[in-house]
């Protein structure tokens, strides 16, 4: 493949010149990636610098294991997992440093939350996509780490509950149960916005 | 009120996680509790809100910065992780030095073996007799390292007694 070639070929195309050890054809594989990649690590870490050094981390891993990229899911959803590993890995370390306080751990159990009331008015009804998207991701900088990434991973990556354990190196239940909880402090957070809209 | 274990599997049944039996089980429940359905409703309405309304972050670097970068990095890893050639030329200085290296070692064993043992021998060699009246011989015999002094008498003129009462040897 020539080199001009490299924007009207398909993925497979340039992951198999890449894998030849072609630059040209892996940096356009990055072009057409980068921002999904930067976008499904700042989702995890809620910071710019760190999602742009850890999506450059991840294109480099990427580079160095192409060739045990066999194509059995599309290189997009390939990338997006090592991203989530290494954005994973650098919430645990940073999760080492740091002494957990009761209030984590009441989250990390569901806490009082749990038996909160049910939100029975759906309060992203009627929204803009735009103001809804807006919306969610204010909401999402709320959570801790644990509940944003089983939601980002459940509700955004489409991973099923066994999948996510093996990816966050925890049990089923704990899966379970952060995202029931993730998911109803989103519902509270949610109704909050509206309601402060209203005032 | 329902308990944490039946939430959870009213949350894994919208989820499609249960197996059919207990997806049959909590459908039932759902039927005829009012609570259950409330729950769900407010499960669903956040997952449905949440699925596909991601919100949209792009890079905050130009393709070429970002390129470049990731470029540096990969080629500073490949270097790292190639093995480090050896110059010829330190072959070669090594081939020179290493006899030459040994030979200055045994020379320094050599040295301080002799100094050490000329310092032995000036210990003994030197001894201050105290009365005037006395003299003394030494003689150091090399091949089985030995020293022997004789004592005498200077008012004596017969110096050398076959039995000399004061021949000491002192082993080296």
């Amino acid at each position: 493949m020539k080199t001009e070639d490299h924007s009207s070929a398909s993925d497979e195309q340039l992951v198999k010149a890449a894998k030849r050890g072609e630059m040209a054809a892996f940096e356009e594989l990055v072009a057409r990636h980068r921002d999904k990649i930067y976008a499904r690590a700042f989702s995890m870490m809620r910071n710019e610098d760190e999602a742009v050094d850890l999506s450059q981390e991840a294109w480099v891993k990427s580079w160095q294991r192409l060739k045990q990229f066999q194509g059995e899911s599309s290189f997009g959803t390939w990338m997006t997992r090592i991203v989530i590993n290494l954005c994973l890995d650098q919430l645990r370390k940073r999760k080492r440093q740091r002494t957990e306080s009761i209030e984590e751990m009441n989250e990390e159990s569901g806490g009082v939350e749990r038996q909160m009331p049910v939100v029975t008015t759906n309060p992203t009804e009627r929204l803009e996509r735009a103001e809804l998207r807006k919306r969610i991701d204010a909401a999402l900088g709320q959570l801790s780490h644990e509940h944003r990434t089983v939601l980002v991973l459940h509700e955004f990556e489409d991973m099923e509950y066994k999948e996510i354990a093996r990816t966050m190196e925890c049990s089923i239940g704990t899966v379970m149960s952060r995202l029931f909880y993730a998911r109803r402090k989103m519902a509270v957070l949610l109704a909050n916005l509206k309601t402060e809209e209203l005032k | 009120m329902m308990n944490h274990d039946a939430q959870l599997r009213l949350q894994a049944y919208l989820d499609g996680e249960l197996p059919e039996q207990e997806a049959a089980e909590v459908k039932g429940r759902l039927a005829r509790d009012p609570e259950a359905q409330l729950l769900l409703a407010e499960l669903q309405n956040t997952s449905k809100a949440l699925s596909g309304h991601e919100a949209e972050a792009k890079l905050p670097e130009s393709r070429e910065f970002f390129w470049s970068r990731i470029q540096r990095e990969i080629q500073l890893q490949e270097r790292l992780a190639e093995p480090v050639p050896k110059a010829p030329w330190t072959s070669w200085l090594q081939g020179q030095f290493a006899p030459a290296g040994g030979l200055a070692f045994v020379a320094i064993l050599l040295t301080v073996l002799v100094f050490h043992s000329r310092a032995g021998a000036g210990q003994y060699g030197e001894m201050e007799l105290a009365s005037d009246d006395m003299g003394a011989y030494t003689f150091r015999d090399q091949k089985d390292k030995m020293t022997m002094v004789w004592f005498y008498d200077r008012n004596n003129d017969s110096q050398f007694t076959e039995t000399s009462p004061f021949a000491s040897v002192v082993p080296q």
